[in-house]
């Protein structure tokens, strides 16, 4: 894959936690445009390897580079303004706020953001209202526009997911790492999420990088699979490939 | 004994404006953006220091007289004279101390925000500041060469004081103008700091604020630059507390250490609670509630005192903070988030959406014109209830999807 066409490469990616390595040597190289899977049994390190891509977690060794720049000691809001968006696979939400207002921080660059233009609303409000109406188109399409006045931590675990993506999509990231996206979300939900994401995909190019358990509604979207087992990736691939390989079956047996 | 009303009026006036500066102050940096500031009494107190230091050393210097010791009894006496007599100089001396007061706290504010900005975990702060504002009062009580030591800089004088010249024939409207006056600054004052903190929490800044206090990582990873955030916060408050130090200190007359005990501290952040976090209408009836106590326990002093001539009224000094400790147990125990708890953050944004759907907290505001097609989905949606759980599984179905 030449440089253009990959919008994130990762080499030699490693982390360890005590003894233990969580991640091992990864290296991978995600197409721009593309949907990616990152599967792997419980513990095999695929989330330490968003928090290290996203800059939540720091590497002990290894490159990253994003659309060409390297990221290594880059703090998490830059990576975010570059483009760099993640949500998190337990749901970080901002519990004082409601359902719209954590839509609405994810919102880039709002001029309200400065101590100095907030106190006069004039300055900010015809932006604020841009990002109102682009919360609630995102809202509507993640299902959650009733729930504008909750707030989020009166919402069902399932909810507290979309509310992040939801979150997260404000920013129109470039590529967007999404963390077990439907966990805890009914399988028609399940189905209806990823249905956005191929959208999303198609309507603001963005490329996406997914972790999730739920191999048969994401082999059905994604273009390539990574499979991730004890901190290393032992497998790549297009969905219908990966299934045949006897090191993967082994992974997921346990063996 | 006469109850001098006025007078009471006055002092509660002049004592209520300053609180809930320091009250507006803190909830800003902690009720919004979750820094727990336990040393709120040091930008308190540098103030105060600053703008008495500056009062002494000014008011001689512009009348052009010799400054000498500024702790000197003759100096004292010659401060306020010139107080008096010059309305100019007074009045420009005080804006000139309140500036600096201001500035001096967010320098101050800046400055320690650095060492906190180094550690994840804010309670570092708080510990840090705690300890600096015991620190500075010490070092102050013990240093005559910074604000006169354990005596205290005195003879800072209301700067309205010249207006008793035209009151000559009574002593009682000789006090009561200036200092009524004087009470009405420092309410406008107080409510400028308010409507401030009102239009920073209903902002974008607002949301910015919150989302720090609620989970600093997961909003670095939403873009936003939090030490810088949590940066500003300290100045902004710092400032407010500065400028309460200023005021106090001229309605006071003297800047002394014990008037920056830890206990100051303590007060204001019982006011918070009282009133509730991140709300700044219920931080000004906790304030208001602080001041009557400290109001309330000072008149009764001395109303007992009266009555029995063997009162020693300092007790009632420590029923103040017995009273203050005792409805802080309680709001912890009953009622965590406070008489008032935290609304919504009101800007327009709301107008986008119908609050007929689900439970409304606050108004609805008219929708402008080139957002009726919003408001029209809206109202599509209205009879439906606002959570529609039929759509999403618990979490724990959710994990039993995964691949053991
Ligand atoms: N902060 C941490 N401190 C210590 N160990 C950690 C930390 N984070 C992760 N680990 C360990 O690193 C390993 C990989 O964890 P990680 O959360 O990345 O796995 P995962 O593939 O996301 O698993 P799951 O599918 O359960 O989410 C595990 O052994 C975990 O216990
Ligand atoms: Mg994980």
């Amino acid at each position: 894959m030449s440089d253009e066409d990959s919008i994130l490469a990762l080499e030699g990616i490693s982390r360890s936690f005590g003894g233990v390595r969580a991640v091992d040597g990864v290296s991978l190289s995600i197409k721009r445009g593309s949907i990616a899977g990152l599967i792997g049994p419980n513990g095999s390190g695929k989330s330490t390897l968003f928090n290290i891509i996203s800059g939540v977690e720091k590497k002990n060794s290894g490159s990253i580079a994003f659309q060409g720049v390297r990221l290594d000691n880059l703090s998490p809001h830059k990576r975010f303004a570059l483009g760099l968006g993640r949500t998190f696979q337990t749901p970080r939400l901002f519990t004082g706020m409601t359902v719209l207002e954590n839509t609405m921080t994810g919102g880039k660059g709002q001029k309200g953001e400065s101590p100095f233009n907030a106190p006069f609303p004039g300055r900010w409000e015809p932006q604020e209202m841009e990002i109102a109406k682009q919360a609630k188109s995102q809202m509507t399409s993640l299902e959650i526009e009733k729930l504008f006045g909750s707030h989020s931590n009166e919402i069902s675990g399932g909810q507290m997911k979309l509310l992040q993506l939801s979150t997260v999509l404000m920013g129109r990231p470039k590529l967007l790492l999404l963390d077990e996206p439907t966990a805890g979300v009914a399988p028609r939900l399940a189905q209806d999420i990823f249905q956005s994401i191929s959208q999303e995909r198609v309507e603001n190019a963005t490329t996406f990088f997914i972790i999730e358990h739920r191999l048969q509604v994401l082999f059905r979207h994604v273009d390539t699979v990574f499979v991730m087992h004890q901190g290393r990736i032992i497998a790549s691939g297009k969905p219908d490939e990966i299934v045949k390989k006897q090191n993967v079956i082994d992974a997921y047996l346990g063996s | 004994m006469s109850f001098d009303y006025v007078g009471f009026a006055i002092a509660f006036t002049t004592v209520y404006g300053i609180y809930s500066m320091l009250g507006v102050s803190l909830n800003l940096e902690y009720g919004y953006a979750g820094q727990p500031n336990f040393g709120q009494v040091l930008f308190y107190a540098i103030g105060a220091y600053v703008a008495g230091t500056i009062a002494a050393n000014l008011l001689p210097m512009l009348a052009g007289v010799a400054t000498g010791n500024i702790c000197d009894v003759s100096s004292l006496v010659q401060r306020e004279a010139i107080a008096i007599a010059d309305p100019v100089i007074s009045v420009s001396v005080w804006v000139l101390a309140l500036i600096f007061s201001m500035a001096a706290g967010g320098i101050i504010g800046l400055v320690v925000s650095y060492p906190a900005l180094r550690v994840k975990e804010e309670w570092f702060l708080s510990m840090i500041l705690l300890v600096a504002g015991e620190m500075f009062r010490i070092f102050v009580q013990n240093t005559q060469q910074v604000g006169c030591g354990f005596n205290g800089l005195a003879g800072i004088v209301n700067p309205l004081n010249w207006i008793e010249k035209y009151f000559p024939g009574s002593q009682v409207l000789q006090a009561e103008v200036p200092s009524g006056l004087y009470a009405g600054i420092v309410l406008a004052l107080a409510i400028a700091c308010f409507l401030i903190a009102q239009r920073i929490g209903n902002s974008p800044y607002g949301r910015l604020l919150k989302s720090i206090r609620d989970d600093k990582v997961a909003s670095e990873s939403l873009g936003k630059d939090v030490s810088k955030v949590r940066k500003q916060i300290m100045i902004i408050g710092s400032i407010m507390a500065g400028l309460a130090g200023a005021l106090y200190v001229y309605y006071i007359g003297t800047a002394v250490t014990d008037d920056y005990i830890p206990a100051v501290t303590f007060s204001i952040w019982v006011m918070m609670i009282l009133g509730g976090y991140a709300n700044n209408r219920g931080l000004l009836v906790g304030a208001f509630v602080i001041t009557m106590l400290d109001r309330g326990s000072l008149v009764l002093g001395v109303l007992m005192e009266g009555w029995f001539p063997n009162f020693n009224p300092s007790l009632l000094i420590y029923a103040r903070y017995m009273v203050e400790s005792v409805v802080l147990i309680l709001l912890l125990v009953f009622r965590q988030k406070g008489l008032f708890p935290e609304t919504r953050i009101k800007t327009k944004a709301y107008t986008l959406f119908d609050f007929g759907a689900s439970k409304a907290q606050g108004k609805k505001e008219p929708v402008t014109e080139s957002l009726t097609e919003g408001s029209k989905q809206g109202e599509v949606q209205s009879n439906q209830v606002a959570t529609d759980s039929s759509l999403v599984d618990s979490d724990t179905s959710g994990g039993s999807s995964r691949t053991k």
